[in-house]
């Protein structure tokens, strides 16, 4: 319901934003869907996975390589990217997952460098530090107000897909097994094959986000694939907040545009990035989103109170 | 034929000798306790038989099946269930949906990904009917967080129940509880057990609990069978006054 009103203002705001904004806009989504696969993981798996730029960036390349070297359509590219996407998340999560907490994080962070090493080197394929430009999609596509609405459909679907799966069975046992593994296993839930299956479902739609933001970008580079990639999905959980659903797609959106804002008045984006997250993490560690819970709480009981009173 | 058989089992934890040739048989409609000292072994035995960790040597068998190293949730699909010392059930949950994903886990029917797990009317009544018998219907709807600890081991045995268990293992049902909730537990399983034809495989420290519960106890020490028998045998039994009072048998 909330989430339907939410898409509907996203429908109607298309016309209504300069070419600049659309392009704003679309790239908050993209980031959101990509912090809310993230999200999959480290809220509801108790996952924290430092490699999500891995599959990012394999279904950015995944689309940029067919479209400039076998000259595909670019919506025909999409299934390869989540695919591939999945495929590389399968692997990775198949060696990953065995291992706990800070030794996966490592090892998911290792395998995104590693991929990125191979796109920056093998010039060849990948084109190397130079990247794979201009990739413009053909046609109607190519305009920014189509795009948008193409965005904002896959990251409906994205986060209406999520939204169905946090209440349903798997959502509940990933839960469990976050909330106390040795009891979800107890109860028959097979930990390994649940989370395999959440890290390449969190994966794919990583690969979808890859898939739109080299499109938006007309190029894909190797820093696809970088841990900052990662840490952008990070970044972006913290600053929305991980236990609140649509927190890291606001963290995204907040994230985006203070970066803009930043970065139109002073050279010191890092630095007031860090103290952004130095101040959120100390005083507000439920994120924008429990920040937005609390005040609606707050007026909530003030207005009660004072119905009282009065 | 036995129920669960486990035979000469051995486990070491890095050089401690914590299971040193253990063998034991839990009948099928008995209530059987597993007594001894702390580090006598109970929980790690426990631990071996639901495949928390493999034995080095030995076999357990259940249903004449062997499920010697057999991983946890292949176990508890058998009809083994759990509850455990430290009742610790998913705190980010409600009541009721603990023990409904409880109910889908046994039936290994958790890969369901868009339909909501209210749509399981069938886990939600069997649920229903689980909390009912340790009497936590009432409390279906608030989350397992604030469950006092009294309720959190009657709701931890209730996640146990729904999967209707051929063998219920119990690690130290009373542990924790308060003396009017010791009473409480111990007639709830008593009645409760015995007529739904569960099979109890039991530790506790509260000796009389254990007397009043047990129509087989074995006692552990030092990671062996010291004797096995009746409660009649056992209350008489030399060895384990010794053992207790923490002489050398």
């Amino acid at each position: 319901m909330r989430l339907g009103l939410l898409f509907l203002g996203l429908l109607l705001l298309g016309p209504i934003l300069s070419e600049y904004g659309l392009k704003l806009v679309s790239e908050a989504l993209i980031l959101g869907l990509y912090a809310m696969a993230f999200n999959l993981l480290f809220h509801q798996a108790g996952l924290l996975s430092f490699g999500q730029a891995a599959f990012f960036g394999v279904g950015a390349y995944a689309m940029a390589l067919l479209v400039s070297r076998a000259g595909w359509p670019f919506l025909a590219t999409l299934p390869v990217a989540v695919l591939a996407s999945a495929l590389v998340a399968f692997i990775i999560g198949f060696l990953s997952i065995r291992l706990t907490r800070i030794y996966f994080t490592m090892l998911t962070l290792a395998f995104a460098q590693l991929l990125y090493a191979v796109a920056h080197k093998w010039y060849a394929f990948t084109g190397g530090d130079n990247g794979i430009t201009d990739l413009r999609p053909a046609g109607i596509l190519g305009e920014s107000l189509p795009f948008y609405y193409l965005t904002l459909l896959l990251f409906a679907l994205g986060v209406g897909f999520l939204a169905a799966l946090e209440r349903s069975p798997f959502g509940y046992a990933l839960r469990g097994l976050r909330d106390n593994r040795a009891r979800a296993e107890a109860v028959g839930v097979d930990g390994f094959r649940h989370l395999l299956l959440a890290f390449v479902l969190s994966g794919a739609l990583s690969g979808v986000a890859g898939f739109l933001q080299g499109a938006l970008q007309r190029s894909v580079f190797p820093d696809y694939l970088f841990w900052t990639r990662s840490a952008e999905a990070i970044i972006s959980t913290i600053l929305g907040g991980s236990g609140v659903f649509l927190g890291p797609a606001v963290g995204a959106a907040a994230f985006l545009f203070l970066r803009v804002l930043v970065q139109a008045n002073t050279e010191y984006w890092p630095f007031f990035l860090g103290l952004l997250l130095l101040v959120m993490v100390l005083f507000f560690p439920r994120g924008l989103a429990g920040v937005w819970e609390n005040l609606a709480g707050w007026v909530a009981r003030g207005v009660r109170r004072g119905a009282a009173g009065g | 034929m036995a129920l669960l058989a486990v035979e000469n089992v051995y486990k070491s934890f890095q050089g401690f000798l914590a299971l040193a040739g253990v063998s034991l048989e839990v009948a099928e409609g008995s209530f059987h306790a597993l007594v001894g000292p702390n580090g006598a072994g109970k929980t790690t035995l426990f631990n071996v038989i639901t495949g928390r960790f493999p034995p080095d040597r030995g076999s357990v068998i259940f249903q004449g099946k062997p499920i010697t190293g057999w991983p946890t949730h292949r176990v508890a699909r058998l009809g083994l269930a759990i509850s455990f010392q430290r009742a610790q059930p998913f705190a980010s949950m409600k009541v009721r949906e603990a023990v409904t994903l409880a109910r889908l886990g046994y039936a290994g029917a958790t890969f369901h990904l868009l339909r909501p797990l209210g749509a399981f009317t069938e886990a939600l009544d069997a649920a229903r009917e689980a909390l009912a018998k340790v009497g936590l219907e009432d409390q279906a709807d608030r989350r397992v967080s604030e469950l006092p600890l009294g309720d959190l081991k009657r709701l931890d045995v209730a996640m146990a129940l729904v999967a209707k268990p051929k063998l219920l293992l119990l690690d130290e049902p009373l542990a924790g509880l308060s003396r009017a909730e010791r009473r409480r537990m111990v007639g709830f399983i008593r009645e409760l057990l015995r007529r739904e034809g569960v099979t109890l495989l039991f530790t506790e420290h509260d000796t009389e609990a254990v007397l009043e519960l047990a129509d087989r106890i074995t006692v552990l020490h030092q990671g062996r069978v010291l004797v096995e028998g009746n409660p009649e045998e056992i209350r008489h039994d030399v060895q384990v006054r010794a053992a207790f009072l923490g002489g050398t048998a």
